[in-house]
């Protein structure tokens, strides 16, 4: 009876262990974290491992730092200026570059226990001399990643439970097979003269799908991403965007295609231009053949 | 002269740049409200209505009254709130009771924006003078002060497009709806039902 009930009692307690390890495991830091708080860089430097960061990391246009594949950085949610914004955050302005594989994706989240979107600012490009992000997921910043006055390479990556899942202005972006969603923005940008190409990325279940906030003027190229489930709308233009988008070859949830109450544009204010979305896929991209590279 | 042309051409090129419409990267725009239900929503429907149109983060403030709210504003710890003329008028400048509202919205924008740097917006639509039990008509309007204005150019018409939107039947319904339901949902229910977001 005694065996019996010991045998019982300890199953349960290897359960309840098993199931805290996994649970933590899953996060949680490790033991071995690094902690990291207010940090220049102006070196080489290679991260791995689990690093906890309490402050605002920069890597210098001299520096440059590497993420090996399964690095997890964990950014405490602090508010030094009290904006209700966490101020933890990585700035480069040297070289970037996510080593992550399909097998160990790069994380950058927040170190709380029940973490929010904000909770730690951004990793923030801002004239970098190279970004090049693979296989790397962003959560609950203000922004996953925000990239100015560069250019930036991302692909394989995963931006959710932001503010802004992506966001650039003054940047050259190529991204590709990237998910975004649960974001209030899922992509959020001010082209202002830049340029990219943004496909094969699926976009969806955020607030605002592409939020073109000013000065876009259809040198980025967004085709061949599915757009599904972005309420209230997929697209919104902001205050002053005035001159009218093209968003060409993209699947947006229905074979119909973009249906225009879910549309922030002239529709709704007549200051503002408007959305157009032509040549509809029929389907989300995997499931036809789609070109990789540019259309003409 | 070539080096003159120079300085300028690059002045204009890094304010250029260097300068977004209302989306500052980082800016993170405070608005005051005294805590009425009436106050909040119209804090809110502000809040909501800059944080849609140009993703600008926006925090809410609140204080016990509308001389603690002005003196935050004044010593720039907020960047607006929503003020009743009669209030302005009377608490804040000292000023006599005035008959006529749009003399007194008039009278005080003029005296807040000569004698204290702060621009009143247009008036929401309402008059809260039985409300506040002020002794002359008490519209409500955004006070904003004027570098907030000059950092951020597009404000005033983006917050000007609710001016008059707000008449006294929609006030009270707002006022109902929010007995029983988040403010902040509320404002943003009627900027939607008005097109504005």
């Amino acid at each position: 009876m005694l065996n019996s009930y010991m045998h019982r009692r300890s199953f349960s307690l290897n359960l309840l262990c098993g199931l805290l390890l996994l649970l933590t495991s899953c996060v949680t830091p490790s033991p071995q974290v690094r902690q990291v708080g207010d940090l220049v860089i102006s070196d080489l430097q290679i991260w791995s491992g689990d690093i906890r960061i309490s402050g605002v990391v920069q890597v210098t246009s001299e520096g440059r730092l590497i993420l090996q594949p399964g690095t997890r950085l964990f950014f405490v949610r602090m508010d030094r200026d009290e904006d209700g914004i966490g101020d933890a955050e990585l700035l480069v302005e040297g070289e970037f570059e996510a080593q992550g594989t399909a097998d160990q994706p790069i994380l950058l989240t927040s170190a709380a226990a029940h973490p929010q979107p904000a909770d730690w600012k951004f990793l923030y490009f801002d004239y970098a001399r190279k970004v090049k992000i693979n296989y790397l997921i962003s959560e609950y910043a203000y922004s996953g990643v925000q990239i100015h006055f560069c250019r930036a390479q991302i692909r394989h990556s995963e931006f959710r439970y932001n503010i802004d899942g992506v966001r650039f202005s003054t940047a050259n972006i190529q991204m590709t097979d990237t998910s975004l969603h649960h974001n209030r923005h899922g992509i959020r940008f001010e082209e202002r003269g830049g340029q990219g190409r943004i496909h094969h990325n699926r976009i969806y279940q955020n607030e605002i799908g592409v939020f073109a906030v000013v000065r876009c003027a259809d040198k980025t190229l967004f085709e061949y991403n599915d757009f599904e489930q972005n309420i209230p709308y997929q697209i919104k233009m902001g205050l002053k965007q005035q001159r009218s988008l093209n968003f060409p070859r993209n699947w947006w949830g229905d074979a119909a295609g973009l249906a225009q109450e879910t549309v922030f544009d002239q529709f709704y204010d007549p200051v503002l231009g408007q959305v157009f979305a032509p040549e509809p896929l029929t389907l989300p991209f995997g499931l036809i053949s789609t070109p990789k590279e540019s259309s003409p | 002269m070539k080096n003159i042309f120079n300085t300028l051409l690059l002045l204009f090129l890094v304010s250029f740049f260097a300068l977004p419409a209302l989306a500052c990267v980082g800016k993170t725009l405070q608005i005051g409200t005294t805590g009425s239900v009436q106050q909040n929503i119209m804090a809110h429907m502000i809040a909501e209505l800059i944080s849609e149109r140009t993703g600008t983060s926006v925090k809410l403030v609140e204080f016990a009254n509308s001389a603690e709210a002005h003196a935050a504003l004044v010593k720039a710890d907020i960047d607006l709130y929503v003020e009743y003329t009669g209030i302005g008028q009377g608490l804040i400048l000292q000023g006599q009771p005035m008959a006529d509202a749009s003399e007194l919205y008039k009278q005080v924008k003029d005296r807040y924006n000569q004698d204290l740097n702060l621009i009143w917006l247009q008036p929401l639509g309402f008059d809260a003078a039985s409300s506040l039990k002020v002794n002359m008509p008490a519209e409500p309007a955004p006070v904003v002060r004027k570098d907030t204005l000059k950092k951020f150019p597009a404000l005033a018409r983006l917050i000007n497009k609710l001016g008059g939107k707000i008449d006294q039947q929609a006030i009270a319904q707002l006022e109902q709806q929010a007995m029983t339901a988040e403010v902040a949902k509320v404002a943003h229910n009627f900027l939607k039902s008005q097109r504005l977001i």
